[in-house]
């Protein structure tokens, strides 16, 4: 299986915990025998490829420098993660099997590169807006709300750490559960369960 | 080359919106081209009561859910407007089989189709109509910082950049840095047949609407915004109405209005200035037909279409002598020219048109005639086939084709 992760952190860009959860679930997949695939943002020159422990790290900057919020910030983010990931699905002559995207942030590309190629997406949820902002109710919060909303709709399949926020999703996007599964990378068989998850989308059903 | 390029068309307002000159521009550009022997299709912003498919003139149309996302100001939404507008093009581009151009209209539209262009490994073609800098006389804010750097990404991404005047052409070259051959120069066009039944009718009971048949017209058409400058002309009002009985009607919404209306009331003209908001199509143009003189008092005017439009009905223009404008008219030819920003030099121009019928009539000729040769959209189709077929071309020696 081929497969690349989309975050917007990923080590040395530290922001939170998502940067160490994704490169640690990333290394353990190429460990798995997976070929991977990290596309992230990096705001310095530390170069725009690298290679370790069997991940390929992909790293892209803002082509707009200037911004007024986080909205667009992304927005336009968005569209040099979908040259990079375009350029690996011409260069793997399109033998991507899915891309998860980790927080809503690279939502939009994931879309588009799912419309364009038919290549199935995984939204991986580590927290929501409502959460993070008390409700979501000013056009901001709302905004980033929508684009989850969007990547909820969209995802083939929705990973969340918990079955609280299981039950939260689904209660607050509106989403049916038999879409949602819980995996946690941090819990015992968490990386069996993720890779369970990739490999029912991929078809291949869940192996013993 | 294919004999029928398909090209998809990008811009945030298609008719029934229309917010500015993109949108008529859009509309003719694709007609003209469709019946030029290529396939297109625009992709643009929904619009209450118009479906989200349909075949207009042979050009296939998809409006895009943008309003579904509040936003916390314009900019914002633009830019989510983009992610809605790319990923419905994403798909139509799917189910199409692929298209050969992709063609964006402005920097509304940069975003969506900077993403498209390097998913589908197609040449994007951009026209850029107007420029932050030019729209703000500066940029001095992060917020006019971000559209003026989203422009310069646009220009580094197209292949080719089309500007609708010599004057605007410079002023991007200049602005974003670019190298003289990546650029082309085509017009902005007018179709006079939708003037040419207006003009045979008989429209007097329509004018009694607006003006006594003692008022000669006076007439303004344009966004109610600082760069327009309709604030001149009516600064120019009381010069105007002590040579001339006339009425001063201005077309048009925007956040000056209420400046506007208070500057008319202390300028002791009021009586005399009608703001009639936004006008239907056909309404507009009757108007521009009745009107005696045309005011383009732009301080700002990239191209300048409202001027060419008066010329196609035939009303005589006055001009601030700046950027397209100064390129479309030919002072004392095809119409007067004024200094920008001048309320008595367009108070000259106005009364030197409506006190001398013979010199109206002369410009009011010249200039039909002038429309019709160098800016009918056929002809400007014509030139725009012939980059993308250049394009096309350049891109088939790439290792995307």
């Amino acid at each position: 299986m081929r497969i690349i992760i989309f975050s917007w952190e990923y080590p040395p860009r530290i922001v939170g915990r998502l940067a160490y959860y994704v490169s640690e679930l990333a290394t353990k997949l190429a460990n798995s025998g997976l070929k991977m695939h990290v596309v992230t943002y990096h705001d310095s020159l530390i170069g725009d490829f690298e290679e370790a422990s069997g991940v390929k790290v992909h790293r892209v900057t803002n082509p707009v420098k200037t911004h007024i919020n986080l909205l667009t910030w992304t927005i336009t983010l968005n569209q040099e993660i979908e040259r990079i990931t375009a350029n690996i699905y011409y260069r793997e002559n399109g033998q991507i099997d899915l891309i998860d995207v980790h927080e809503w942030q690279f939502i939009p590309a994931a879309v588009t590169i799912k419309r364009a190629f038919e290549i199935p997406f995984i939204y991986s949820i580590e927290s929501i807006e409502d959460h993070r902002s008390g409700g979501a109710n000013n056009p901001m919060n709302i905004a980033i709300k929508s684009i989850e909303q969007l990547g909820v709709l969209e995802a083939d399949i929705i990973i969340v750490k918990s079955e609280w926020m299981k039950n939260e999703v689904k209660t607050i996007y509106g989403v049916s559960t038999g879409k949602i599964k819980v995996a946690n990378l941090e819990e015992r068989n968490g990386l069996k369960a993720i890779l369970d998850v990739y490999r029912s989308l991929k078809g291949e059903g869940t192996q013993k | 080359m294919k004999p029928s390029p398909r090209i998809m068309m990008f811009t945030w307002e298609f008719p029934p919106r229309i917010i500015g000159g993109i949108s008529p521009h859009v509309y003719n550009l694709s007609k003209e081209l469709a019946e030029n022997g290529a396939e297109v299709y625009v992709i643009t912003c929904d619009f209450p009561g118009a479906p989200a498919h349909e075949k207009v003139d042979d050009v296939e149309v998809f409006r895009v859910d943008s309003y579904k996302n509040p936003a916390p100001d314009f900019a914002s939404w633009v830019y989510l407007m983009n992610m809605n507008m790319q990923k419905e093009a994403a798909s139509i581009i799917r189910d199409l089989g692929g298209v050969d151009i992709l063609h964006a209209h402005d920097w509304l539209v940069a975003a969506a189709t900077i993403g498209l262009k390097h998913v589908f490994r197609k040449p994007l073609i951009a026209t850029i109509h107007s420029t932050e800098v030019g729209r703000r006389g500066g940029i001095y804010s992060d917020y006019e910082r971000m559209i003026h750097e989203t422009e310069a990404w646009l220009t580094y991404e197209a292949w080719r950049l089309i500007c609708c005047s010599n004057y605007m052409l410079i002023h991007v070259r200049e602005f974003f840095n670019l190298p003289a051959d990546k650029m082309v120069m085509i017009p902005n066009g007018v179709n006079t047949g939708e003037y040419d039944m207006y003009l045979k009718e008989n429209l007097r009971e329509f004018r009694n609407k607006f003006a006594s048949s003692e008022e000669k017209i006076v007439l303004f058409v344009g966004r109610l915004v600082y760069e327009k400058g309709a604030q001149v002309l009516i600064r120019a009002a009381p010069k105007i109405l002590e040579k001339v009985n006339a009425r001063i009607i201005i077309v048009g919404n925007g956040y000056m209005k209420e400046q506007l209306l208070a500057l008319a009331e202390s300028m002791g003209v009021a009586h005399k200035v009608t703001f009639t908001g936004f006008l239907d199509e056909e309404s507009l143009k009757k108007l521009q037909v009745c009107a005696d003189v045309a005011v383009v008092p732009s301080l700002y005017e990239p191209f300048g279409i409202v001027a060419l439009e008066a010329m196609a009905a035939k009303s005589p223009v006055v001009v601030s002598d700046t950027g397209g404008l100064s390129e479309i008219v030919e002072h004392d030819v095809t119409g007067v020219k004024i200094r920008p920003n001048d309320p008595e030099s367009l108070a000259w121009g106005v009364t030197r048109i409506l006190l001398d019928n013979g010199y109206a009539d002369w410009i009011r000729e010249n200039a039909y005639r002038k429309v019709k040769e160098a800016y009918n959209w056929s002809r400007i189709a014509q030139q725009t086939k012939e980059i993308y077929i250049k394009v096309l071309e350049e891109y088939s020696r790439t290792f995307w084709a």
